[in-house]
């Protein structure tokens, strides 16, 4: 019974990713006193991008057209991770966080080789950038999950997921709060969004994951953005399913699947808000303070790691 | 003959003969296919006895004291066995790949000294690893030090070469100085010379003695594993020697090593204080991060292989530390896990490091050039070479479905469970390992998308790259045999896992199988292979046009392959982050030097010493050298000063003898 | 009154997170306005912290205290260091001696040291570890903050996290003092805030600069 439910979460997910981005642009327009597209807009995008013809650059090889795909059915796998509505998710029941990060690692392998084949100077240059960003966030990343790991005792995700949601929400534990503050920070640098790269330019000096895709056209170019709007849904379900998770469903009723979905759509716009706010808030770092900023979610991670000692 | 001795005999025998058919070969060319056949199946039985061993638990023995001065006996525990089937899995692959590259690449004299030499080199190193007594284990190492010094020489014996292959026969000598002393230490403890007596003689020793012994165990069998700060060697040996030598150096012999020191300590010396652990700990840490910082500074393919080797023996020491500290505060079970993590990795790095040297000789044999910024576009001209280079990179990085991502992940899970220890100290650094361990395999990532982006895909940036072709089938089934191993071990790890598990319960006594730990792993893992080949393969059947047209680069016309990154300007970020471990001289020459706003030509000149060398091991070796002066003071050439230090030394022997 | 006791329970549990996060944020910041604001964020977790004591222990001097807190330290202080700011016309960063990471990663080893250090006193006087060590890492942090930050007006700043700290510390320990002494800091801190103000513009006349780091003239 719970393989429906967990099959249905992942295709919420995919299903859901686009407007969430939708959603995202149309915020930020508001705040910025525009009236913004109309938040289905990246579904028409992706069904035009769907029915165009694929260009392959002259000098590529096979693993230009490989890369998307690879990068898709990665994110798609990562996104079996996460548990949406209960406590439990496709992937997530024995999977834990490491083999998460690890295939969102493997989509960003192939997305960089991708990038590199392309022959020409952007795709280096948005390749070198992103290999210096993803390797810096690597860390953080994974501290502030092991600081949660170890405080619910199992690294599985959906069991991180149901010992929070046992918990008061108020016992605002030090670890938590040092996780959470450090896994926003590493969410924005690892989807790509301001202040370390910016999602809608196409400038040379801004560019980090634009520029990697700058080649692709057609379904590829439809693949990848969708897999990179899948990949922010997912770290967003990530955040609130460890660190807010209350409203899931303990039990598979109808009522208590409403209740989550509710909830689940409550915290979702919250963050939406948030980000939109953010983004319009605040500039751009120029590309050698993308480092400080890494590293100061680098010393909140390790905090958190070291409360838990604190924390028995 | 007992039947279950004979794959062993059948190895030694093999090995042992080669030379011959190869000296033969010299003159009958017909007979040098024997050459390479011959260590291959006796490789293959070495594999089966290992195999029996692991699964049976039998113990096959040779003893051949008979024909050495000192007891001098093989024998295969589960420990020998694990590493003797790492051995002959590897090599034998390596042996195929060999057959091939040494015929395009050498004339018939070095063929066949290569051709002789090789097959005594895995011979040293089986003994090693199988030896059941002090005098072979010391008599196998050393060989191991000689053999793959003269393997390297065959090469060539000139200047920079000399040099390096001195260097490295000082730096073996100087840790298996300790590992004899570590070895002879112990000895007057125990009743005789064999494994069975040094184990014996352990719970005797105190403590102070216990501690030395491990400092020296440590110093010996880190030197040659490649330790840093013990780590100068490898980089100046490993790029210089023959593409199959070189594999085998890095993939094999360096897991010697890490032998040694698991038999030496976790066998020799139980009830180990925890500040061992945290020792191994911190040097693999530093390892790990050091290695990957220098191998993301070069652009020579064979020396940033070499640096990655540091780094990989670093993740090993990560697992090794991770196991005594966990044995040390009473937790077998985790303990048994870290330990099966680097013996994982151990076998993982065999195979996808070789795999690596391997497809940069096939490179090399393509292009002729091992620099990195005069590849590109290889993987339209040489196709099998470009896949299994890929999946060797991807098993490197620990990306998911390959092998390296379990024997990482392994590593990850013993030190979350690390963090609920009971003493702060280690849960406070065994989770901050972890993320010394991530920053490793990010920067990992990040070197090889550098390595395979600027070698394999995009432009040729040299006529040598363009006119590059695939090499000859032997060497593709060579590359082939690794890398399918490397998928297997990937998607379907509890076969592996299996067989460590026999392992690690006769090392760490009254440990559970580790292997029941990952069993979630191994049943996910062939479910998201299965997804994601279903979802790549289904795309591809769809129908969809597809057009070739020139890159676009927003519109920039006339794009040629100087305009791409290079591999110098792929990790300058990187580089620039971590500033601190790199300090090259700059030089910057601008001709002529009366007229320095018009010059005629500016030269930019960087390079980049080791920081260690010129740190660490140019003051220590000034220090040594001027105490040496100042001591050669004594010999004042006078004889009667002579026989003045011959009495004096008398007269102070008689006084210890009255009164000490 | 049982939803306010418990709103105020929670609110005092959950307190000293906030302020480790301000601390850290603090410390890492890279602009003098950002930090001016944060150090407002402070004080106004403070004063949450002091109502839910006052609706806790029923007292109407800590109600008056928090008050006073509020109007002193979250309005009057940062708008006077903020009109400051504006009018000298020097650049908006911190001139700090590291780098932000460097920064991050001191803070969080200042905050360890403080945990590390108030653990036997909080077991003994039964005292909450978690606010004794937000009000310890504080005090460290302003005076990292002296130590690092070339500004004069960073100074000032630091100097207000410190008092924050020894602010907070007397709060943990005696549960406030008396209101006619309170009253008295807070003016202080108030006049000598408005004085610091017109000695760095007259700091910036007399040098041209107010980079703390050239000043050198202390010495015999």
């Amino acid at each position: 019974m719970t393989l429906g439910i967990d099959v249905i979460q992942v295709l919420l997910l995919i299903v859901i990713a686009p407007l969430l981005r939708g959603m995202i642009g149309r915020v930020k327009a508001r705040i910025q006193n525009r009236r913004g597209a109309s938040v289905f807009r990246p579904y028409a995008d992706l069904w035009k991008l769907f029915r165009k013809e694929d260009l392959v650059p002259l000098t590529a090889s096979f693993l230009f057209r490989l890369c998307p795909i690879v990068l898709f059915a990665a994110t798609l796998a990562a996104a079996a991770f996460v548990p949406v509505l209960h406590a439990s998710s496709l992937l997530g029941n024995t999977g834990d966080f490491i083999l998460l990060v690890y295939m969102l690692a493997l989509a960003r392998f192939f997305l960089v080789l991708g990038a590199m084949d392309g022959g020409s100077s952007f795709g280096g240059m948005g390749a070198s950038r992103e290999a210096l960003v993803s390797t810096l966030a690597e860390a953080p990343l994974l501290l502030a999950m092991i600081a949660i790991a170890i405080v619910s005792h199992s690294a599985s995700i959906a069991s991180m997921v149901h010992w929070t949601a046992v918990r008061d929400p108020f016992q605002l534990s030090p670890v938590h709060a040092f996780a959470l503050v450090a896994l926003a920070m590493v969410t924005i640098a690892e989807t790509g969004r301001v202040p370390v790269d910016n999602p809608v330019t196409h400038l040379e000096l801004t560019m980090i994951h634009e520029a990697m895709v700058l080649e692709y056209s057609g379904p590829s170019l439809a693949l990848i953005e969708w897999a990179n709007s899948i990949k922010l849904t997912l770290m967003f379900t990530l955040l609130i399913g460890l660190f807010a998770p209350w409203g899931i469903a303990a039990s598979l009723s109808f009522f208590g699947l409403g209740i989550a979905v509710a909830t689940f759509a409550l915290k979702i716009a919250i963050l939406i808000v948030a980000l939109a706010a953010l983004e319009s808030g605040v500039a751009k770092l120029r590309m050698y303070l993308v480092p400080q900023y890494l590293g100061i979610a680098c010393a909140i991670s390790v905090l958190a790691v070291v409360f838990t000692v604190f924390a028995r | 003959m007992n039947l279950s001795e004979f794959p062993l005999k059948f190895l030694l025998g093999g090995l042992l003969s080669t030379p011959a058919v190869a000296c033969v070969s010299v003159r009958w060319k017909s007979v040098r296919p024997l050459a390479t056949i011959l260590p291959i199946s006796a490789l293959l039985a070495g594999a089966v006895a290992a195999l029996q061993a692991l699964t049976h638990g039998t113990r096959s023995a040779v003893d051949i004291s008979w024909l050495a001065p000192l007891p001098f006996a093989l024998s295969l525990d589960r420990l020998s066995a694990y590493f003797l089937l790492l051995i002959c899995t590897v090599a034998s692959p390596v042996a195929v790949f060999a057959a091939s590259y040494l015929k395009r690449h050498y004339d018939d004299l070095r063929q066949c000294w290569i051709l002789a030499l090789l097959p005594l080199f895995l011979l040293s190193m089986v003994i090693v690893v199988a030896a059941d007594t002090v005098f072979a284990f010391l008599f196998g190492w050393e060989l191991m030090t000689l053999l793959s010094a003269a393997l390297v020489a065959v090469d060539g014996w000139d200047g920079e070469r000399r040099r390096a292959i001195f260097t490295y026969l000082l730096m073996m000598h100087a840790g298996a100085g300790a590992v004899f002393g570590a070895f002879f230490m112990l000895l007057p403890h125990s009743a005789g010379l064999d494994f069975a007596s040094l184990r014996a003689a352990a719970p005797l020793l105190t403590g102070g003695v216990r501690g030395a012994l491990f400092l020296l165990a440590f110093v010996g069998f880190g030197t040659k594993a490649g330790i840093v700060p013990l780590h100068v060697w490898l980089p100046k040996a490993h790029p210089i020697a023959p593409t199959p030598v070189s594999a085998l150096m890095s993939g094999v012999m360096l897991k010697t090593a890490v032998y040694g020191f698991i038999r030496f300590t976790f066998d020799f010396l139980p009830a180990r204080p925890a500040w061992w652990g945290y020792l191994v700990l911190a040097a693999g840490a530093i390892s790990a991060l050091l290695g990957v910082l220098f191998a993301i500074a070069e652009h020579d393919l064979k020396r940033l292989l070499a640096y990655h080797s540091v780094e990989n023996i670093g993740i090993i020491y990560l697992g090794l530390g991770a196991a005594m500290i966990f044995d040390s505060q009473g937790a077998p079970m985790w303990a048994a896990v870290a330990l099966s993590a680097a013996l994982l990795h151990s076998l993982n790095h065999a195979l996808f490091k070789s795999l690596l040297f391997l497809g940069a000789g096939a490179i090399t044999d393509a292009t002729h050039t091992q620099d990195m910024e005069e590849l590109g576009g290889l993987l339209k001209r040489m196709r099998v070479t470009g896949i299994v280079f890929l999946v060797a990179c991807c098993s490197i990085v620990g990306l998911p479905l390959f092998n390296g991502f379990v024997s990482e992940w392994l590593t990850f899970r013993s030190f979350v469970a690390g963090g609920e220890l009971h003493s702060v100290l280690a849960a406070i650094v065994l989770p901050l390992a972890a993320g010394v361990l991530a920053l490793v395999g990010g920067l990992a990532a990040a070197c090889f998308a550098k390595v395979y982006g600027v070698a394999f895909l995009g432009r040729p940036r040299s006529a040598e790259a363009d006119r590059a072709h695939e090499v000859p089938r032997l060497m593709q089934a060579g590359m082939g045999l690794l890398a399918a191993a490397c998928l297997l071990i990937g998607i379907v790890p509890g076969i592996v896992l299996r067989l460590i598990d026999g392992v690690v319960q006769q090392v760490i006594p009254g440990a559970p199988a580790p292997s029941g730990f990952s069993g979630g792993l191994a049943q996910l893992l062939p479910w998201i292979a299965v997804f994601v080949i279903a979802i790549s393969v289904g795309w591809f059947l769809v129908p969809r046009s597809t057009r070739v047209t020139s890159t676009w680069a927003c519109g920039l016309p006339a794009l040629d392959s100087r305009m791409q990154y290079t591999a110098t300007s792929f990790s300058k970020p990187l580089r620039q982050v971590f500033s601190w471990a790199y300090k090259p001289d700059r030089t910057v020459t601008i001709l002529p030097p009366e007229q320095p706003c018009f010059p005629a030509s500016i030269a930019y000149r960087s390079v980049r010493t080791t920081s260690f060398e010129r740190s660490l091991y140019q003051p220590a070796l000034d220090g040594i050298l001027t105490a040496a002066k100042r001591l050669r003071r004594m010999q004042t050439g006078n004889v009667q000063v002579y026989l003045l230090y011959l009495f004096l030394a008398l007269v102070a022997a008689l006084l210890y003898m009255r009164f000490a | 009154m049982g939803v306010v006791e418990f709103a105020a329970a929670k609110t005092l549990a959950s307190s000293a997170v906030f302020l480790f996060i301000t601390v850290l944020l603090i410390a890492s910041a890279k602009r003098t306005v950002s930090c001016i604001v944060l150090f407002a964020v402070q004080c106004a977790v403070i004063t949450a912290q002091i109502v839910a004591m006052a609706s806790l222990r029923h007292s109407g001097d800590a109600v008056a205290v928090a008050v006073m807190v509020l109007l002193v330290k979250v309005l009057a202080i940062p708008y006077a260091l903020l009109r400051v700011s504006a009018r000298l016309k020097v650049s908006p960063k911190v001139s700090a001696a590291t780098t932000p990471a460097q920064s991050a990663f001191i803070a969080a080893a200042l905050i360890l040291l403080a945990f590390a250090v108030v653990q036997p006193y909080a077991r003994d006087f039964a005292l909450d570890s978690e606010m004794l060590a937000a009000a310890t890492a504080m005090v460290l942090t302003g005076g990292f903050l002296m130590v690092s930050r070339r500004k004069a007006l960073m100074q000032v700043v630091g100097l207000l996290v410190l008092e924050n700290g020894i602010f907070l510390l007397a709060l943990t320990t005696t549960f406030g003092m008396p209101l006619v002494i309170e009253m008295g800091i807070f003016f202080d801190l108030l006049i000598w805030v408005l004085l610091m103000g017109v000695f760095i513009f007259r700091i910036r006349e007399t040098f041209a600069h107010v980079d703390v780091s050239r000043l050198r003239r202390l010495r015999g």
